[in-house]
């Protein structure tokens, strides 16, 4: 046991934003976790570098976004439409579609189906969303068994760990930890550490399951509004395996998936793989309509899972947010999360687009320290397929964390609003703030050093200086000295 | 009221109140669609040729190897093509025509085709290879399109078995994705985009080639234009 802990990066990061600490409190650990950071930092060199090669190439890189934003806006502006238009169709199909306003309301639809098929196990192909209503755990309690199907999944399940990126949910982990994690659970002696050794024993692992279980769950990438269709980009063909072997295929998918027509798919296919895994196009998409007799599952049922999106579409600027198709282009680009890793944001979404997601979604009740989790340095926005603002959204949220919180009786007397509220009364009249001014340049004196440079501050100002040093402040200010070379002019 | 119909209700309710205009229509919505712009490459410049070379380049790229074939020569190029692979079993669907499948049978010892009329499950799993046709395929992301017809298949055939050998037609060549979407007339209720074998990049993101779909990706190419 003491050989395994001792390899052990994956501890037990929480992700339910009611639940996990702040970020700075969360990152703490990880940034002191050397092994975790050089994976994390590998596999994000890797993907970014393929990603800049294969966007460079593509000459309409620009226009495609441009229309991808402007398709997103447009379904968003018209989801009621589009949503009924998705139910008619797919229940023409032959596909029963069901909706769920909370993650308990979906979890508790889909267990009922899940008794109703006398289920007691499911495959299931890798979704975020499944991971958002926190579903493996209640299923597991009420007795049914569910087996991931993804690689990624298959590690972070068998290994007990948790998920911290969107598109490779096990990249903070290496080689040999998964290797030590396979031989364990699965029981192979002499196990190599090859990633192509890996792979066959979770391929072997998973086949009689493919062959034998008769329900799945999965989640979606696009519904198509036009036909009822549903679409799943993946790689390895274990999404193929559970959306087509089984009898029963259970879909849960976010109200905001859903795309107009069919022909939207040239915008969004030609974006996703490029972003996402610096792919021109990834090994597998599959497409379904409802049931088709004699090839698949024969009972297809969709779950549309609002769970706090629609109270997200009220809002203009934070809107865009649900545009977002996953791609993790943002994450894999954040100079924040290549520091800390997934595990710090407290939510299965991460990065950047965890940070103006997780909290909207929580209402602003959770998860509040999120919008402070970047730089604003924008490159997020600058790799978006679907132009999400992202620095414009974090700021927005900034506003209404503050906004909140100075109304809260119990900060009257935090250091930080107490503060605001005099430099309020100071700054709005000059002979005021002449005076602070003043004042300020004798205070300050005592902590500046002979460089001229402050060191350290006690109190509020201390965390500024904990981390950098601070200019002292210079003999004249700026309208003093005018004012002199105005009065010796003349 | 059902407890279903309720969550609808309000999931739908909200949705409409969050809107600016709560009243938006179907036929608003579609004038709305129709004015978004989409400026980007509808149809590519390349000679026929050119596209052909670049669909195969991209298909290497992917680790799927690629023979080419003038039409008259698909039949022994089929055969040559399934007896070098070293298998004996195969699935084929029910549309192939039997030019494509019968100078096979009586050039390989202990061959065996399995047309797939309903064959169970456990049959196309012990099947170590298919044929099929394809719908369309796009050069410039080495893609092939199934739209799962009688010529290419259920779905369940060219994922079970290990080795796909699937024909491709160079009139089926289309240089962008939105001139694929062009040749689609009504929406197809089953579509597959296959880009190279299965792959997998989870462990320290590095491309392992065949996790559960088919390992290996074979493609014939056959000139029937140009």
């Amino acid at each position: 046991m003491s050989a395994a802990s001792e390899h052990e990066v994956i501890d037990h990061p929480i992700l339910d934003p009611a639940l996990a600490p702040p970020f700075p409190v969360a990152a703490l650990p990880l940034l002191r976790n050397s092994q975790l950071r050089k994976n994390v930092a590998h596999a994000i060199d890797v993907i970014q570098a393929k990603r800049a090669r294969l966007v460079a190439e593509k000459r309409d890189w620009q226009t495609l976004r441009a229309a991808a934003a402007a398709i997103k806006e447009h379904v968003l502006e018209n989801l009621g439409v589009y949503l009924e238009q998705f139910e008619a169709r797919c229940t023409a199909a032959g596909g029963t579609v069901h909706w769920a306003r909370d993650a308990a309301d979906a979890r508790r639809i889909i267990l009922e189906l899940l008794r109703k098929e006398k289920a007691d196990e499911v495959i299931k192909i890798k979704t975020m969303t499944s991971a958002e209503i926190q579903l493996n755990p209640y299923l597991e309690s009420n007795g049914v068994r569910a087996y991931e199907t993804d690689l990624a999944e298959i590690i972070l399940q068998l290994g007990g760990g948790e998920p911290s990126h969107i598109v490779v949910p096990a990249l903070h982990v290496n080689r040999s930890q998964v290797r030590e994690i396979f031989a364990r659970r699965m029981g192979i002696e002499n196990l190599s550490d090859e990633p192509k050794a890996l792979t066959a024993a979770a391929r072997n692992y998973l086949r009689q399951k493919f062959l034998s279980v008769p329900t799945a769950i999965s989640g979606a990438n696009f519904l198509i509004a036009e036909t009822g269709s549903v679409a799943i980009v993946e790689s390895e063909g274990n999404g193929r395996m559970c959306l087509t072997l089984p009898r029963t295929m259970i879909t849960l998918a976010g109200i905001e998936k859903v795309l107009p027509r069919f022909a939207d798919l040239e915008v969004m296919l030609q974006l996703l793989a490029r972003s996402a895994t610096g792919e021109r196009m990834n090994p597998y998409t599959s497409l379904w309509t409802g049931v088709t007799p004699g090839d698949g599952p024969q009972r297809f049922h969709i779950v549309l899972l609002d769970n706090g999106r629609s109270s997200i579409l009220a809002r203009k600027t934070e809107r865009q947010t649900l545009r977002c198709i996953r791609c993790a282009a943002c994450i894999n680009t954040c100079p924040v999360y290549r520091q800390t890793g997934g595990h710090a944001y407290g939510s299965v979404y991460p990065g950047p687009i965890g940070a103006i997601l997780t909290p909207q979604l929580e209402q602003m009740r959770h998860a509040q320290s999120l919008p402070y989790a970047s730089s604003l340095c924008g490159a997020c926005y600058e790799v978006c397929p679907v132009k999400i603002n992202i620095p414009e959204v974090l700021l927005e949220l900034r506003a209404r964390v503050t906004d909140d919180e100075r109304h809260q009786v119990s900060r009257f007397f935090d250091p930080i609003y107490l503060g605001l509220r005099v430099a309020n009364v100071i700054f709005s009249r000059a002979w005021l703030f002449y005076a602070a001014q003043r004042m300020g340049r004798i205070g300050l004196r005592f902590f500046t050093q002979k460089d001229g440079w402050i060191h350290s501050l006690p109190s509020v100002g201390a965390k500024w200086t904990q981390t950098r040093d601070l200019r002292g402040l210079p003999r004249q200010t700026f309208h003093g000295w005018w004012a002199d070379r105005q009065r010796r002019m003349k | 009221m059902s407890p279903v119909t309720s969550s609808r209700q309000q999931v739908l309710g909200r949705n409409w109140a969050a809107m600016r205009n709560p009243a938006a229509t179907a036929e608003e919505a579609a004038e709305g669609y129709a004015r978004l712009e989409r400026d980007y490459v509808m149809r590519g410049d390349m000679t026929a040729k050119a596209c052909q070379e670049l669909f195969v380049e991209r298909l290497r790229e992917y680790d799927a190897e690629v023979v080419e074939c003038a039409p008259e020569e698909l039949g022994a190029t089929i055969a040559a093509q399934l007896q070098s692979s070293g298998r004996h079993t195969f699935v084929a669907p029910p549309g192939l025509s039997a030019a494509w499948l019968v100078p096979v049978a009586w050039q390989i010892s202990g061959f065996e085709w399995n047309i797939d009329h309903d064959l169970p499950m456990d049959e196309i799993d012990k099947a170590e290879g298919v044929v099929t046709a394809c719908f369309c395929a796009v050069a410039d992301s080495g893609t092939i399109v199934l739209h799962h017809s009688a010529t290419e298949g259920r779905r369940v055939i060219t994922l079970l078995p290990d080795w796909h050998l699937c024909v491709v037609r160079a009139s089926q060549i289309v240089e962008t994705l939105p001139e694929y979407f062009d040749r689609c007339k009504q929406p197809p209720a089953l579509v597959t985009w296959i880009s190279g074998p299965s792959a997998t990049a989870d462990i320290e993101m590095t491309r392992i080639k065949g996790v559960h779909g088919p390992r290996f990706l074979q493609v014939i190419l056959v000139r029937d234009e140009c």
